[in-house]
């Protein structure tokens, strides 16, 4: 089936959400429902010496205030990367420690919210505190290179092929090359809402995530309490972009606030709360050297990575996984570090290593056209690789190539001149066209899928991901109805609550290859177990025929090459994806990049006019929602080149800019015309709908294509993100 | 936030008095905006609030007057910056209201009120653990060792080097604008350059009102130089965002050469700026690209910079410059 | 001169109503009461609640309220209408932008209070009776202007009121226009061409 383009087809969950009626976790209000907020550590790092809750609990309407001298008790979720459910090792508010800034040192609930947050207002703490460190200038000591950390190998052993550094030595050109980049948030636009209700001794939690299977477990372990006795729904997340990928620091204080009063409690955590009380894309700066021949091929690339963690976590990294594979360098070695800081443990945000590795990478590899003289178009295509330059094996697909080709047809790049300040807008203003390439695993996750068609034609189906605005629900729904020839106004799907199938980790970039290629087979199991029953026209007659009320099947399916046992860690709500190194192939989604800038003359703006995009990500199952995801991926290497930083005072450790006044996102006016493309070649050696991921790869190589579009129009070479007016005055 | 109480003005007089006999904790209330905003953070707690954004008599405005523009302060941003003589007679005012915040906030937010906005310094809005003499006077200063790449050049003092943040009042400061303020002991007027204090010892001192005093309207002298102007806006995005540097300016040309001109600094100043030694400098002479780099490099001749914001005073230079030359093409 | 905040009697020095009424009227304030609106009786002390008449989505509401509540906080609490959302209850990002009196706002610096007496419109309250949808409805659905569906209602609130106040000449014009709604997925180019298909089907309808 994977031969066939899926046709334009409209968001199925579309007419709900522009009527507001698809239900978001904070969206869940009736009477008797209490509010939570909390308070927070003012502190960068030390102990809480003593805490005053009695004027919050004078507040007429708080029932309730939790500090560490009642949460003693709860347990910690453990490290998501540690074989744990939480963004982060530490349960705040379980103990007088304070790790960093924000962290949260009460809760306060009351019969309305107004009540609840002057009680959290009025919290007081004397504190004990200690020296802090927040930047990447730490010292020695406070640098763990990963390679010599307790960090799994070889999943986190530094990447290495062929002898880089001899080669990078004996290279005709070489380039070398310091980036950083800050820290930067997620900043979905659904805050991190908890509704949390027991009824019977059976906890049920509300909350947008991507990852239910592990707020169930997390909390089962946390509340010392079965994981059957937890629910956990999340029909429709507003936005995850990595930050809802695990169980939440607050999640357990409704829980626990909740079982205290019972009644129901609803904690939204603020805006600049959210800035302190979850993840965060870490600041990073990396050491690029890149040697080529004179020819332009490139022979040796060596990526230094110095990457910021907590204290009390290794929240470990693989930027060069991405860069090894960009082209086909026969020599490679890569270094990544961690650098302890005083903050939340920093986390995944969307491309969280690929982005920042491409833009080093990917400047540096126009940098290297420049000095050669060769269009930036050609020499990637004249690099490009048909095996993994770090195994040796062939890619599953890659069409890389066509996708600079195509966009550079697109974008009109045979009318660029070379020369940097050579081209010049209607306006006056300075032009520049750049490109950058992008890749991204194409990781897959083990699956149980479930399929039940009812004699009267209704289907349910259901299977472990979730839906936070990249379209799955439309996806799967394409799937059900090209195979079962249903009509979608008799499917209701089940994801993103537990209760059904597991509910694993909806995150790098898996969803797509892990759902619809069970679907897929789901679909055909039931066709099988169809084929027994008599011959009718429809598939429900049959079952009307053989007198079944409805007929149920289910299939468990493991990435190619994933063990057996991968199915335990997938009902305890622990990830279960591998890639994208699978038995014979490697496995990457590939996307290239085309960007005019507009450089104002005399203010130095830089505007974004106009973005070409073409992406490869094997079969796309629904053609809408993949190019509406493609474009947001393009505004988000916007945000992420031009605009966004989250800006830290290193005296008070946390972050300073923690509202969306101030930590600036694009906004309309920011963004131009995006043009977008896809291979749609399937690619059935990953499985065999042909699909791989969308959703991180279409950002990858937007910031160094706009990074070389502002050095085409200004000459200037910046290394550091984000480019602001400052930068080119 | 503090719980406080709430009543609705039924005219002017009747919500000085109480104000007035309220006591300390006692503020109006117009659009909320600002106020409301900063109740939400803890960094104002009135404990009486007395609404005057009914009340019809602050209002209307009116542009079509032979002397003056008069403007009702309870007039709403959006509906002004969509007056039709605004736009075409006094491209300043007008833009200074349309670039700012977003149309939602404008339907909400009101002239008087606009002019009383109050910055957006992150020491002095995030409150503990930052030391802000706004906040809490005697305190210190977060932002004069901290992170000011958006504090003030202009105006700052050692005790607060916050940035005043509004759009209007900074045009209204290029065109003479007054104010009339009424409070308990009568009317007065006020200059607009003179509404707005600098720091100095007590930034907690923001205006030259008491109180009590309430704006009723503002007045702007009509004259010739409105429609060469503009207001030149330049934000880390490219709109809903506040000015990293702005300039209101105003021409009145006779051919080639300048026979006056307004400059205003906005995103700069810990107040509305105005910059008349610039002003003078243009005067008599042919407005050439020099000319107006040179008005811009006046206008910044006494800026300080601080850690992180001296390209401040380059891309404000370049603002007034590049502002006198829209101007220009609309004389 | 009719009520007084602090219930006493009118003061004869203070300064007049007339004294303070502005020449030409020539525009009226949106929220406008008539002008003998009630100052007070509304205060129950500081732990107290308010009375609060609203006209929501065309159905009258009376409220008892918190004088803190936001008018976001209340409609989605208090009314169980919870279309418009809260993404930073600092006026900062639209998601809860609705319609006050036929303008658009952020409800979550509105003071459920100051709304006394005004007619709200929600998300809930844009389709036609017949169940079918607001054009702009259905253009954000042809154009799949959204992604999570999060910022989609205020995004929709606010879409229909550019449409009305005219500010739809120009691709840039709706994008700044429209720059109060932040998109975190990104979905401004299908949002933008939703808006230029709906307002040429707002204007013919």
């Amino acid at each position: 089936m994977s031969d066939m383009p899926y046709p334009d087809a409209l968001r199925v969950d579309a007419f709900d959400k522009v009527r507001g009626v698809q239900r978001y976790a904070a969206d869940n209000a009736r009477p008797g429902l209490a509010h939570a907020v909390l308070a927070t550590a003012t502190i960068a790092r030390g102990t809480v010496r003593r805490i005053d809750a009695a004027a919050a609990r004078a507040v007429p309407g708080v029932r309730l205030v939790l500090t560490h001298e009642e949460l003693n008790g709860l347990k910690p979720p453990g490290f998501l990367m540690g074989g744990g459910y939480g963004f982060q090792s530490i349960q705040p508010i379980t103990s007088p420690h304070i790790a960093y800034r924000g962290q949260p040192i009460a809760l306060v609930v009351a019969d309305n919210l107004e009540a609840a947050a002057e009680g959290a207002r009025l919290i007081r703490a004397d504190y004990a505190a200690e020296p802090h460190q927040v930047t990447l200038d730490a010292p020695e000591a406070d640098i763990v290179a990963q390679a010599d950390s307790p960090l799994p190998k070889p999943m986190f052993a530094d990447v290495k092929a062929g002898e880089a550094d001899a080669a990078y030595a004996a290279a005709a050109i070489r380039i070398e090359a310091d980036f950083r980049h800050p820290p930067q948030h997620q900043n979905p636009i659904e805050m991190l809402s908890t509704v949390a209700e027991w009824r019977d001794g059976h906890l049920t939690v509300h909350e947008g995530t991507q990852n239910a299977e592990a707020i169930r477990h997390g909390l089962a372990r946390q509340l010392g309490i079965e994981p059957e006795r937890i629910t956990v729904l999340s029909p429709s997340a507003g936005g995850g972009f990595g930050q809802k990928n695990s169980l939440q620091a607050h999640t357990v204080l409704a829980a626990e606030a909740a079982r205290r009063l019972e009644r129901p409690v609803k904690l939204v955590v603020t805006r600049a709360q959210i800035f302190h009380d979850s993840s965060f894309r870490p600041a990073s700066r990396h050491r690029i050297r890149l040697g080529a021949d004179t020819a332009g091929r490139m022979v040796a690339l060596i990526h230094e990575t110095d990457s910021q963690t907590s204290r009390h976590d290794l929240f470990p990294t693989q930027y060069t996984e991405l860069s090894a594979r960009l082209y086909g360098i026969a020599g490679f070695r890569g270094r990544e570090r961690l650098v302890r800081t005083d903050v939340q443990t920093p986390g995944y945000m969307r491309a969280p290593y690929e982005h920042p590795a491409a833009f080093a990478v990917e400047c540096c590899v126009d940098e290297l056209a420049y000095r050669l003289g060769r269009d930036p178009v050609a020499l990637r295509l004249a690099n490009d690789t048909t095996a993994d330059p770090i195994t040796g094996q062939p890619y599953s697909s890659r069409y890389l190539a066509e996708c600079l080709r195509r966009g550079a047809a697109r974008f009109g790049w045979d009318r660029r001149s070379m020369e940097p300040g050579s081209m010049r807008a209607e306006d006056g203003s300075l032009m520049g066209w750049g490109v950058a390439i992008g890749a991204y695993k194409a990781a897959t996750a083990a699956a149980i899928a479930r399929l039940r068609l009812s004699a009267d034609g209704a289907v349910t189906f259901s299977v472990g991901v979730h839906e936070m605005g990249q379209g799955i629900r439309t996806a799967i729904f394409a799937v059900l109805v090209r195979r079962l020839g249903v009509e979608p106004g008799r499917i209701t799907l089940e994801i993103g609550s537990t209760g059904t199938t597991p509910q694993h980790l909806t995150a790098g970039s898996w969803g797509t290859a892990t759902a619809i290629p069970a679907a897929e087979e789901v679909c055909d199991a039931l066709l099988r177990a169809l084929e027994t029953l008599p011959s009718r026209l429809s598939l429900a007659e049959r079952l009307r025929a053989a007198g079944r009320p409805y007929l149920e099947v289910e299939v468990s399916r493991r990435a190619p090459g994933q063990p057996e046992a991968v199915m335990g860690r997938l009902t305890s709500g622990l990830p279960a994806a591998m890639g994208p190194a699978y038995p014979g192939y490697v496995s990457f989604s590939h996307v290239a990049h085309f960007v005019e800038v507009r450089v104002e003359p005399s203010t130095r703006r830089i505007r974004v006019p106009r973005v070409v995009s073409v992406a490869d990500c094997g079969r796309v199952i629904s053609p809408r929602t993949a190019a509406s995801q493609l474009r947001g991926g393009v505004i988000w290497g916007i945000g992420a080149a031009l605009r966004e930083v989250s800006e830290v005072d290193v005296r008070y450790g946390g972050f300073l800019n923690a509202d969306l006044a101030e930590y600036v996102l694009p906004v309309h006016a920011d963004i131009g015309t995006i043009d977008v493309e896809f291979v749609d070649a399937p690619d059935p050696r990953l499985n065999a709908a042909g699909v791989k991921g969308l959703g991180e790869v279409s950002m990858v190589g937007v910031a160094p294509a706009i990074a070389n579009a502002v050095h085409h129009a200004t000459g200037r070479r910046l290394r550091a993100l984000p480019i602001r007016v400052e930068d080119l005055l | 936030m503090r719980p406080f109480t709430y009543a609705r003005a039924g005219d002017e007089a009747a919500a000085i008095r109480a104000v007035s006999s309220g006591g300390r904790g006692t503020r109006f209330l117009a659009g909320g905006t600002t106020l409301y905003d900063l109740m939400k953070l803890g960094a104002e707690a009135p404990e009486r609030l007395v609404d005057i954004s009914a009340l019809p008599g602050l209002a209307s405005f009116d542009t079509a007057g032979p002397r003056e523009l008069v403007f009702g302060a309870g007039a709403r941003m959006s509906d002004v910056a969509a007056d039709s003589r605004l736009v075409a007679e006094y491209p300043a005012l007008s833009e200074s209201l349309w670039k700012a915040a977003s149309q939602q906030l404008r339907n909400m937010a009101s002239l008087g009120g606009n002019l009383l906005q109050r910055t957006r310094c992150a020491y002095f809005r995030g409150g503990e653990p930052f030391a802000c003499n706004k906040r809490t006077p005697g305190s210190g200063c977060a932002a004069r060792e901290g992170i000011d790449r958006g504090h003030a050049v202009l105006g700052g003092s050692e005790a607060c080097i916050a940035t005043y943040p509004g759009d209007w009042a900074v045009a209204l400061v290029a065109f003479d604008a007054v104010v009339d303020v009424a409070g308990p002991n009568g009317a007065r007027t006020i200059p607009l350059q003179a509404l707005h204090r600098e720091p100095g010892t007590t930034p907690e001192v923001e205006t030259s009102l008491a109180r009590d005093e309430m704006i009723l309207r503002i007045r702007v002298p009509a004259t010739p130089l409105g429609r060469a102007s503009t207001y030149h806006k330049i934000r880390d995005r490219e709109s809903y965002a506040f000015a990293l540097a702005s300039a209101a300016v105003a021409l009145w040309m006779e051919g080639d050469v300048v026979r006056e001109a307004r400059i205003a600094l906005g995103g700069l100043a810990t107040r509305p700026w105005r910059a008349q030694e610039a002003e003078a400098g243009l005067v008599g002479r042919p407005l050439t690209l020099e000319a107006a780099r040179a008005a811009g490099e006046a206008a910044l001749r006494n800026a300080r910079p601080g850690h992180h914001n001296a390209f401040r005073i380059e891309l404000g230079t370049r603002t007034v410059a590049e502002a006198l030359l829209i101007a220009q093409r609309r004389a | 001169m009719d009520d007084k905040p602090d219930g006493r009697n009118d003061n004869p020095a203070s300064v007049g109503r007339r004294d303070l009424m502005i020449g030409a009227t020539l525009a009226t304030a949106p929220f406008a009461k008539a002008a003998t609106a009630q100052v007070t009786a509304t205060q129950e002390g500081m732990t107290g609640r308010t009375e609060v008449s609203l006209t929501v989505n065309g159905e009258a509401k009376r409220l008892s309220l918190d004088p803190r509540a936001s008018l976001l906080d209340t409609l989605r609490e208090e009314l169980a209408l919870t279309g418009a959302k809260k993404g930073c209850d600092h006026g900062q990002c639209g998601a809860c932008t609705v319609h006050l009196d036929g303008r658009r706002i952020a409800s979550c610096l509105t003071l459920a209070v100051q709304a006394d007496g005004c007619a709200v419109t929600t998300i809930e309250g844009v389709s036609p009776e017949d169940g079918s949808l607001h054009p702009m409805q259905q253009a954000f659905i042809d154009h799949d202007a959204l992604q999570c569906g999060y910022c989609t209602p205020g995004q929709i609130m606010a879409a229909i009121a550019c449409v009305r106040e005219g500010h739809v000449g120009n691709a840039d014009e709706i994008r700044e226009y429209m720059s109060g709604n932040l998109c975190r997925c990104g979905a401004y180019a299908g949002i933008l061409a939703a808006i230029q298909d709906a307002a040429s089907k707002m204007r013919a309808g």
